[in-house]
Order: structure tokens, then sequence, then C-alpha cells
């Protein structure tokens, strides 16, 4: 998926009952299965990468009769993925690749979740004036397009980070996983706004608020537990939106250059493409499969808490 | 109208906001006088150009200032000046609007004709082949990124059918039809096909709503059509989610525009913007992103002046609130 901005839940008239129950409980979960299986796999590969007999370092050179080429070996029982264009092994180098890619992903959106989340039951708890400066703020988040937001946040960091001192622990991951939780913000503080209004009104706020409870007791007891299923199924979803951003900015020459990242293969290898496809194909299907895991992942949440797609 | 101004206010200042934020933002730790006009002129300047550019954009006055001589200059179509081009930003813009144009119009128009008849027919006939086979495809679609599709697809088309040439060069329609087809219809899939999946998606699930609600079982009881239930009836009432995306999705096109053109190697605005932004040209990125910025707010305020004009029922219930 292109990077978007999950739409607002609209004032809707049209909220009419969902679809029956039944026909729900008879999709099977075979998806989610696929994508929980893909993941585990993945984080498994990740975690023991270096004790692995199959997975060699990322660095290492394959030499085919003592020498090293380019794009030496296809897709083979020596190299599982072929190698590329300094004859490292593509199949390691997906596997290290993924470990920053998920890092990121998973930090932002934590990033993302706890920022966003809070502005979001501030606008929608406290109403008023602190609703009017958090619509605007979450306006102003999605008025750039996402991804020129992040080129820009990256670039100037990076020249940021030189000028002043007290900066200088930023590297690339960080001002990556720094720009993506900025990104993340307003579709979160979106979801949580209006979870917020739907549930401020409810009577068991109304409760603990007229037994006296202040504002801060009544957002962490009442509101916030209820908030939990859908930030997690919009997390799950959005994290697939954040690694492919991640891939991107990475392609136009703005990723984490070591180790190194999904993005980056892809556009190193994609100027051979004619002649080795295995060095951008497989990159392609590891971030694939991979965003798609996380969706169906999320898709199976928002069944299981029954929430409206187009509320995500 | 009271809403709709509230709106228009908040707009407003949004716009403002948003291109003030990326002026200080490109300037931030230029400290030194002399600083911004050395970025944006490059190592080898002599003191003489610094000192003429930087009186001819004040840049060594306060931030606001400059924002006033800018925004200035916005208004009657001076964009500024770009170093890496050395010419007017206006200058080089103007052939680059149009590449982007084509993209964007092609793949939103290409997804809207594609996803409203599937996703009607979807709806319509729920849970048959049809619409699993659907559901299953937009479902993969929607979670390929711009980064996987355009590879994927440039090695089976352009690699191994040889069915585009590689490299874009006639770009425009009226200086060969089919060259402008052959160089713009792979970007333009591109960004269709997970644009149309998203649209199928939220138009099928609301159109099955609207299938089960009580009047389209009337307009059937009275022997109306199925054809006109499904078209005039139901459709309209089930286009609400689907506006409201055409608008959030304009942001998530651009940013693919960004891809794709770096990828097809295609000179429009957005691989203008990547490079603007790693050569630190000031002008360009503001001038551009703030036509960007204008662009998102104006269609999503449009988009909220449409729910009214589509839906009775938003005017008034709006209007109480």
């Amino acid at each position: 998926m292109t990077l978007t901005i999950e739409s607002p839940p609209v004032a809707d008239p049209a909220s009419a009952p969902d679809t029956p129950a039944r026909t729900q409980r008879r999709r099977p979960r075979i998806g989610m299965w696929f994508g929980i299986t893909w993941l585990g796999g993945l984080v498994f590969c990740i975690v023991f990468a270096s004790v692995l007999p199959f997975i060699r370092l990322y660095d290492t050179k394959i030499r085919v009769g003592g020498k090293a080429g380019r794009y030496n070996l296809g897709p083979g029982w020596t190299a599982w993925l072929g190698t590329d264009s300094s004859s490292h092994d593509v199949f390691a180098r997906c596997i290290y690749g993924a470990r920053v890619t998920l890092t990121v992903g998973v930090l932002s959106t934590v990033i993302g979740l706890v920022v966003g989340g809070l502005l979001g039951i501030a606008s929608g708890y406290f109403q008023g004036w602190t609703d009017r400066v958090g619509s605007i703020i979450t306006d102003s988040l999605l008025a750039l397009p996402p991804l020129l937001l992040a080129l820009l946040l990256v670039y100037r960091m990076d020249d940021l980070k030189d000028v002043y001192s007290w900066l200088g622990w930023l590297d690339r991951q960080w001002e990556i996983t720094l720009t993506l939780g900025i990104l993340a913000i307003a579709p979160f503080a979106r979801i949580a706004r209006a979870q917020t209004i739907a549930l401020r009104d409810r009577e068991f706020v109304l409760a603990a608020r007229s037994l006296g409870a202040k504002s801060g007791r009544v957002i962490a007891r009442e509101i916030l537990p209820n908030l939990i299923p859908a930030m997690l199924t919009v997390a799950v979803t959005g994290l697939g939106i954040l690694v492919a951003a991640e891939g991107a900015l990475a392609f136009l020459g703005l990723g984490v250059e070591r180790p190194l990242t999904w993005g980056k293969m892809i556009s190193d290898g994609q100027r051979d493409l004619a002649r080795a496809w295995w060095a951008t194909i497989f990159p392609c299907l590891f971030l694939f499969l991979t965003v798609i895991s996380f969706n169906l992942i999320g898709d199976q949440l928002a069944r299981r808490f029954d929430i409206r797609e187009a509320a995500i | 109208m009271r809403y709709f101004l509230q709106r228009l206010f908040q707009f407003v200042i949004v716009f403002f906001l948003v291109t003030f934020g990326v002026l200080v933002f490109m300037r931030i730790g230029l400290n030194k006088p002399g600083d911004p006009a050395r970025t944006m002129l490059g190592g080898t300047a002599t003191d003489e150009q610094i000192k003429a550019v930087t009186d001819r954009f004040h840049l060594n006055s306060n931030y606001l200032t400059q924002y006033w001589y800018w925004l200035r200059g916005m208004f009657t179509l001076d964009f500024g000046y770009s170093q890496t081009n050395n010419l007017d930003v206006t200058t080089y813009l103007k052939p680059r609007v149009l590449p982007t144009l084509f993209l964007g119009i092609y793949a939103t128009v290409g997804a809207l004709v594609i996803a409203v008849p599937v996703a009607v027919y979807q709806a319509y006939r729920r849970d048959s082949a049809f619409d699993k086979i659907g559901s299953f495809f937009s479902f993969a679609l929607v979670s390929i990124p711009a980064l996987v599709l355009a590879p994927l697809l440039s090695y089976l088309f352009i690699i191994r059918l040889q069915w585009f040439p590689r490299l874009a060069s006639k770009i425009y329609p009226w200086e060969s039809l089919s060259g402008h087809f052959k160089n713009f219809l792979l970007p333009s899939i591109v960004l269709m096909l997970p644009l149309a999946a998203v649209y199928v998606r939220l138009l099928r699930a609301d159109m099955v709503q609207t299938l089960q609600a009580d009047f389209v079982t009337l307009a059937s009881a009275k022997g109306v059509s199925p054809r006109r239930v499904l078209w005039s009836h139901a459709l309209r009432n089930s286009l609400f989610t689907l506006l409201t995306n055409v608008g959030v999705q304009l942001g998530g096109l651009v940013g693919g525009a960004l891809v794709v053109e770096q990828y097809f190697n295609i000179k429009g605005m957005g691989s203008l913007l990547v490079v603007g932004i790693l050569s630190s040209d000031l002008f360009t990125v503001q001038s551009v992103s703030a036509i960007l910025v204008a662009t998102v707010v104006t269609v999503n305020l449009l988009v909220d002046l449409s729910y009214a004009v589509i839906d009775p029922r938003i005017r008034h219930a709006r209007a109480l609130s």
C-alpha cells in the first residue's frame, strides 16, 4: 500500500447495523495464521541470525571458483536467493534487513501510539479549546504528504545534529524512527479522539464522574482500557504502513545505511533488474509478505473487536 | 454555513502554519549570517554572490519577515530562486507540473472506473465466487507498497515482455499519443491498483449495508428493476465513505508519486522535490510543498462541502450540532 492516511471516522448517519455476525464468523482464519507464521519465522531468524547455520553474515562474500563477481550466483542451493552486486547472499541480507526495518517500525508505532493517543484522548475528553488545538495539530501533520514530511524531517535532522551538539546521539536509525513516529501521531490521535468522544457520555463514565472521580482517574480507569482494542488494531495495521514507508525512504536515498534495509536493497538492485532479477524481486517479496501479514492480523483483530473499516 | 466557515478558517490556519513550519525547518540551524545563502549556492559561491542572494530574499532578517516576502512572491507566482538549476523556481517548475498531474489523474480516474463496478457487483452478489475472488485480490493489492509493485511490474512488462520503453521520453500527449501512453501506463498502474483496491473495499462494505436497508427492499418490491435499484438507489447512498477517502488518499498518492517518478524516471514534481530536499534547495522545497499543501487542504474542504450536497441528512445533523 502507498502511505495512506487513515480516514476520520465521520459523524455518520448511515450507521446501520453491521453485517450479520454469522457471515463474519464463517470466514476462516487462514490469513491470520499465515501472518503470524511469517512474522514469527522472520523474528526467529532475526533474533538467532548469528547462530543459525543457514544464515550467512550479511557481508560475507560468496566466492565461486575462488572469485567474487557481480551477481555470480542465481537462486539455488548455495545461495538460496542468489547473490547481489557484491556477491553477498541475498537471503542473509533480507534477514538482516528485516532487523532494522522491524525495529524501526515497532519503535515508531510506540511513539505514535503514546503521543497520538494522549493527544486524541485529551481532545476528545476535554473538547472545547483543547480539541481545537489538537485538531489543528493533527490537520497540520496530515496536510503535507506523509512521505514528503518524512523526507524533510530525516534530511534536516541529518544537518541539525552537526550544528547542535545535544542532538549528537541521533543516528540514521533514530532519525527514521522519530520521523515515522511523528507521522503516526495524527492517525492515532484521530482514532483516540473519536473513540473517547463515543465513550465519554456512556453511563459508566458518567457514574464515575458523578461519584467525584477526577478527570485523570476517569481517563486512566474508565476510558483508557476501552480504547485498547481499537488502538491495538490500528497499531498492527499501521505497522504495515510504516514498514512500507521506511522502505520508500530508503529507496529515495534516506535509509539506514548500515547494515542495510529492504528499501536500500531494492534501490541498489533495480538498476540491474534485467541482469539479476533476484537481487530486487526477493527483497520486494519480503517487504510485501511482511506488510500483508500485518494487514491480515489487523483485519482479524478488527473483525474480532468489531471495528468498522471506515473508522480505521 | 457556520460549520463550513469554521472549517475554512481552520484550513487557512493549517496552511499558514505548515508553510511557515517548512520555512523555519528548512533554515533552522543555519545561524551564521550568510549561511542560508551559502547553503543555497553551494560551497563555491563568492562573497558577492552570497550577499546578492541574501539581500534579494531578505535571508538575514527574522523568519517572519522572510515568510512574508516569500508568501508575497507566491501570490504573484514568483516562487523564488533555485541554485541547483540557476533559474527561478517558477521557470523550471512549469514543465514539471503536468507529468505529475497526468499520473494523479490517470491513477484516480482509473481506480474509480475499476473500483465502482467491481464493488457494486461484489456487494450485489455477496458471498459468490466473484465476491470472494474480488475480496482476496483487493486485500492483496491494498498491501502492496508502490516500492514493491514498481519493480515487479517493470520486470515483467519492460524487461521480460518489452511492451514498454525503459526510459520515459515523449511525455506530452500532443507530441505523440502512443508514446505518452507507453510512458504513463505502467507508472499509473502502479499508483492505481492499490488505490482501486482501497476503493473496492470501502465501497463494498458500505454497499452491503445499504442493500440491507428498508428503502432498497421497498424499491424492489415496487418493481423497480434491479439495475436501477443498484445503480441509482443504492450506489448514491453508499458513496459517502468512498468520497471522504478520495480526498484522504491524495496525500498517499503524492507519496506514491515520489517513489514512482523516481523509479520510472519521470521528470515531475515528485522527483523535483526529492532532488530539492536532498540539495537543500530552500525555495524549491518551500514553494512546491506549499502548492501541495494548498491542494490537499482545498480538496479536503471540497470533500467536506460535498457531503452536504450528496446527503441532506448531514446538512441538518451538522446544523443542529
